[in-house]
């Protein structure tokens, strides 16, 4: 045992007295707590995203109707029961940024990190369980912040989750630039600190903290997503920090970072001079970018995991899928420019992110049809878990796809910021993650409450989901091929936008259905908590170190000492075992005893095994592991 | 053992007597809430609580339907038969699903495919755009229908059969070798197109091009042409005025400019003395607005009052005033600097042209050069291909050539209303959605010259000239949108 695993053994030892009501639910430290505090937060932000999107798809389809609850829910801000168009603007950048930052960060990143890495990598806690407690905190009080600025008299910030300025740096361009934005840039500050410190603490644990046999090359590809996930943002949110302070300084001390030659109506010129708005760009998408990944490895790490186990079947090329996890985190950090096309920036350096942007299908290209090599010939158990899987696999095939078109410089001229972008990034960022998160709670639930969900729900659930996902989203790359921008309050003062009208009212009603259909969710996740069924110790006869843990989910993880790993995670349908399974931490003598007597039976694991010895010895090397 | 299946059948009956129940309900609660208050008109917007309650009943409805398969599965768990098989049920879905999917993706690619990058292109680039596209979008296609029916045909076809164990197949390296190679050339055949699509577009000017700037503003667009002498005057931002909305170098406006601000920081000097006694003054009146209850009358007055009065007492307000004035000073300042460059206001700005449309002639090169007045906006001219971020501070351009007229896009539409328009294309705040100018393409230099000449340059020449009959304007009148008015008053004012 590691002198680590050695020494939260004593800690786990005295950690026997009673918990408090506050130190179990409220500042805990243990890491399933937490990773459940993250999720239900997750949730809630989630739902008022969700219920934000609705508000203005409604606007969208039905641009002329009054809707009378509308007044009584928004006030000021839909007088006669019609959306107000800087509320409009406000709940959209709202709605961007719960969704990117809150759901899909925080609340995938922040619960699956904090519940696996200790369960699948075998400790009995985070690194340092108080920085965890910490980042929970820090991510708390800025969704509150988030939220409250939306109820402020001039309401939340609204120039796009992107918040750009000049607009977002001069209170007179935009009412919502005023404490709205304030109050935001203050969120996103807290936010990042809250994801470095999770962050720090996923790498060293999965660096320093793995248990016996926990091979970095044994390691479920759900830690390797969660790990460079990590790493990309911790390389990247200290650089949206530094570009949220600039245009603070901007903001209330008189720089100018950001700001020249700016004429205000009803103020004049201002004195500003030398700053570029393009800076900021550069700045955001160094972050912004990489941001897209780690909302989205994530999900394709619990992908990787649902789908071997549900098709008890290895995933296909390990080793390729971690080579191009690790591909696509590089890269990941030398495309921004991709979102820059048409800013005026020298064309050459438009070329050189193009290449480079396209470089990145290759390995997501790898991963696509590694998945489906994995379904193939598999045994495939449709849990809902494993639906939502599937459906990751298709949002991923789908948005993925028009990534070549965005990421061609020359035909960005005329989608960028249109809402070919909307549906591009809706389905690969979106979507994907978003079945990814559904997927691991569905799978993971167990894990966290000891209960099931409800299979039958889980499958209205993912059905009425899938359909209404596509239904909104995929007719939105038509309207942006003919040229439709985004960020339009409405189109009837464009006769050339008419021919769309439909088409708007098709995805209200699918996003209507979508909304709908999260009942069944959310009726299902907070019923079965209290009353789902008891669940057993491992109810997907699964491979993983987390389900050798007992079902009572105690401090510390193992009762006695942590189990050995003796082989990689993805030991499904061996054919020389009877079992369609074979838990890492299972030991079996006979078995190699099998595999030594018949000379072609060398478990192709094993051989696969050493074959990517190499790769896995550099990147040993190079942080620095015996 | 069959006492418990007759409960669990009973347990059911119940339940679903209470689904029917709630199915009934509904429509009564529905008619019920009509009856109370007649619907106005059937829309969605007539929603109100009672209707939405009937949502919730409905919804609640679903709950109970699906916690009644929960029944079903108790039931099978007790007889030993299976009721519903979700595992065929779900594979079913997802081939319906393909099919119904790809049915869509058909429809709409005939349905909207007319509008698919716009039909025909209307610039000389975006021929070779088009095709780029294209080829793009074969590729993508391609893959796209292969690799989802894969998917939901391997769902189909591998679902769980306790019979089989599944094939254990951890890695090959061959396969492995195939689909990193073959995307990587496909993409360096696509990455080497747009490279040569992108340059092509982007590069060398053509040296006949004719400049216009294209200027915008919260919210709204402006042209400026380059008048007899085809060179763009000067242009600085500290010579915005109401007179002059682009802030071109012209002498006598910048002068003009100087006095005006000159003018303002004497008056803010002078309220900047009268500070204290300012601020009495409101003191006094918010008092006996409480005193009398005046505030309760009048409670938009006693809240703008209010705030005076905090910012008088606070200090905000002096120091505003402050900061104004040291604004315009810089402003004159700055403005002096320039207007000791006699290169700078060398009278090339004094026959341009502002103009509230943009009308171009077919087949003639273009370089619109961008400016932005405050915030980022975006010119985005998507039957051109053309697109543009206008950042202040950051000149910016493209160059393009129109070849098809406005009335030859017509024709192609079937409209005789389409009229090409700039869109503004990065959110710029409240009226972002209708930011636009039209643009108008026309067959002749002609017909340019006589929508050219109704155009007044920006300083009205000396010897008054008798302008063209109005009946000979061929070109279509100015159409400039609302706001662009709204705004043009505005800075008039
Ligand atoms: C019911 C589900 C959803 C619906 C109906 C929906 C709809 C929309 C619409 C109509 C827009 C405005 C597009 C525009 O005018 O530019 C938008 C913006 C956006 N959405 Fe969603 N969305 C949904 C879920 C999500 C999810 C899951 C994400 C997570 C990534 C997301 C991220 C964003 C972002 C980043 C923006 C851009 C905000 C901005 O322009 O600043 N949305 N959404
Ligand atoms: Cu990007
Ligand atoms: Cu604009």
């Amino acid at each position: 045992m590691s002198t680590a695993a050695l020494h939260a053994d004593e800690h786990h030892a005295d950690h026997h007295h009673k918990e408090s009501f506050i130190s179990k639910y409220v500042f805990s430290m243990d890491h399933k707590m937490i990773s459940k505090q993250f999720l239900i937060t997750g949730i809630i932000m989630g739902t008022v995203g969700l219920i934000m999107s609705l508000l203005f798809r409604l606007q969208l389809a039905w641009p002329d109707e009054q809707f009378s609850f509308m007044e009584t829910l928004l006030g000021k801000w839909a007088v006669d029961g019609k959306l107000d168009p800087n509320f409009y603007m406000g709940l959209v950048t709202i709605h961007g940024t719960i969704m990117v930052f809150y759901v899909l960060t925080a609340g995938l990143s922040g619960t699956f990190s904090n519940l696996l890495i200790p369960l699948q990598v075998g400790a009995r806690d985070m690194a340092s369980p108080f920085m965890n407690m910490l980042s929970y905190w820090f991510f708390f009080l800025s969704s509150v912040t988030l939220l409250i600025s939306v109820f402020i008299e001039t309401g939340p910030a609204s120039g796009g989750w992107t918040v750009y300025p000049p607009l977002s740096a001069l209170e007179k361009a935009m009412p919502g630039s005023g404490l709205g934005m304030t109050l935001w840039l203050s969120a996103i500050a807290l936010f990042i600190i809250s994801s470095l410190l999770g962050g720090i603490n996923y790498i060293s644990t999965v660096l320093n903290m793995r248990t016996k046999g926990m091979s970095m090359n044994r390691m479920p590809l759900t830690i390797w997503a969660f790990f460079f996930t990590a790493i990309l943002g911790v390389l990247s949110f200290p650089v949206l920090l530094g570009a949220a302070l600039f245009l603070i300084f901007d903001r209330s001390f008189g720089t100018s970072f950001y700001l020249s030659d700016i004429y205000l109506e009803g103020v004049g010129a201002l004195e500003n001079i030398g700053g570029s708005p393009v800076l900021y760009q550069h700045l955001f998408w160094f972050l912004g970018h990489p941001e897209v990944y780690i909302i989205l490895m994530p999900a394709l790490g619990i992908t990787s995991e649902v789908i071997s186990c549900n098709a008890r079947k290895p995933i296909f090329g390990y080793t390729a899928m971690v080579i191009s996890l690790l591909g696509i985190s590089f890269l990941s950090f030398i495309v921004w420019g991709h979102h820059m096309f048409i800013t005026g920036m020298n064309p050459f350096l438009g070329s050189v992110f193009m290449i480079l942007t396209l470089i990145i299908a290759v390995p997501s290209a790898v991963k696509a049809f590694n998945y489906l090599t994995t379904l193939w010939k598999g045994n495939l158990r449709f849990t809902p878990a494993m639906l939502f899987s599937i459906g990751l696999v298709s949002f991923f095939i789908s948005g993925g796809l028009t990534g070549i078109y965005l990421g061609n410089a020359a035909l960005d001229i005329q989608l960028h910021d249109s809402y070919f972008v909307v549906a591009h990034f809706h389905l690969v960022m979106g979507s994907a993650a978003i079945f990814g998160m559904f997927a691991g709670i569905y799978h993971w639930f167990p894990k966290m409450y000891g209960r099931m969900l409800n299979n039958t729900l889980g499958y209205f659930h993912f059905w009425l989901t899938f359909i209404s996902a596509y239904l909104v989203f995929f007719p939105m790359h038509f309207m942006g091929l003919a040229g439709v921008p985004r960020r339009y309050y409405q189109f009837t003062l464009v006769k050339e936008f008419d021919v769309w009208m439909d088409v708007n009212v098709l995805m209200t009603v699918g996003a209507l259905i979508g909304g709908f259909a999260q009942l069944f969710f959310l009726y299902n996740f907070f019923y079965s908590i209290f009353r789902g069924k008891k669940a057993t110790q491992n109810p997907w006869n699964s491979n993983s170190l987390e389900w050798s843990a007992p079902v009572e989910r105690i401090h510390g993880n193992w009762p006695g000492e942590i189990p050995t790993v003796y082989r990689g995670p993805y030991e499904y349908s061996r054919p020389d075992r009877e079992l369609d399974y074979f838990p890492q931490y299972e030991q079996d003598e006979s078995a190699p005893e099998v595999l030594k007597t018949e000379k072609s039976k060398t478990s192709p694991a094993e051989k696969e095994e050493a074959e990517s010895s190499v790769f896995f010895a550099a990147i040993k090397k190079v942080f620095g592991l015996s | 053992m069959r006492l418990d299946t007759l409960r669990v059948i009973l347990n059911s009956i119940s339940k679903n007597a209470m689904i029917m129940a709630a199915t009934l309900l509904t429509p009564v609660i529905a008619l019920a809430a009509d009856v109370i208050e007649p619907p106005k008109e059937q829309s969605l917007a007539n929603w109100d609580w009672v209707t939405i309650l009937t949502w919730v009943l409905g919804l609640l409805v679903i709950l109970v339907i699906a916690r009644a398969f929960d029944i079903g599965a108790l039931t099978e768990k007790i007889t030993g038969k299976k009721v519903v098989s979700w595992n065929n049920v779900n594979a079913w879905i997802a081939i319906i699903f393909l099919i119904a999917g790809l049915a869509g993706v058909w429809y709409e690619l005939v349905y909207h495919g007319k509008y698919l990058m716009l039909g025909n292109s209307a610039s000389a680039h975006g021929d070779t755009y088009d095709s780029m596209f294209y080829w793009t979008f074969g590729f993508t296609f391609f893959v796209f229908v292969v690799t989802e029916v894969l998917l939901f045909y391997f769902m189909f076809k591998y679902r769980y059969d306790e019979k089989r164990k599944a094939h254990y197949y951890f890695h090959n390296n061959n396969l492995e070798i195939i689909w990193t190679v073959v995307p990587s050339i496909v993409l360096t055949f696509l990455v080497l197109r747009g490279f040569t699509t992108w340059s092509k577009i982007t590069g060398e000017l053509d040296k006949e091009s004719e400049e216009i700037e294209v200027f915008a503003y919260q919210f709204g667009w402006k042209a400026r042409y380059a008048g007899d002498d085809n060179i763009l005057g000067y242009h600085n931002v500290n010579f915005i005025s109401g007179t002059n909305p682009l802030g071109i170098a012209e002498t006598n406006a910048v002068a003009e400019l100087v006095t005006e601000l000159e003018g303002e920081i004497a008056k803010l000097e002078g309220l900047q003395e009268t500070e204290g006694d300012s601020i009495k003054a409101w003191s006094t009146r918010w008092d006996r607005m409480k005193s009398t209850g005046l505030y309760r009358t009048y409670p938009e007055d006693y809240k703008t009052l209010d705030e005076k009065l905090h910012d008088g007492l606070s200090g905000a307000y002096g120091r505003q005033l402050e900061k104004d004035i040291k604004r315009k000073k810089t402003a004159i300042r700055r403005i002096a600097e320039y207007q000791k460059d006699k290169d700078f206001f060398n009278g090339s700005a004094n026959d341009d042209k502002v103009t509230t449309e943009i009308v171009l002639v077919k087949n003639k090169p273009y370089v619109f050069k961008f400016r932005a007045r405050d915030v980022i906006h975006s010119a985005y001219m998507p039957d051109f291909r053309v697109q543009m971020n206008c950042v202040p501070g950051m000149p910016t351009q493209f160059a393009f050539t129109p070849t098809m007229t406005t009335a030859e896009a017509r024709d192609v539409k079937g409209n005789n209303e389409y009229d090409y328009y700039l869109f503004c294309n990065k959110i710029c705040g409240a009226a972002h959605y209708n930011m636009k100018i039209k643009v108008t393409v026309v067959e002749s230099e002609a017909e340019y010259n006589t929508w050219y000449a109704s155009q007044a340059p920006f300083v009205a020449p000396t010897t008054a000239e008798t302008s063209e009959p109005a009946e000979e304007q061929v070109a279509p009148s100015a159409d400039s949108t609302q706001i662009v008015i709204d705004n043009q008053v505005a800075i008039n004012k």
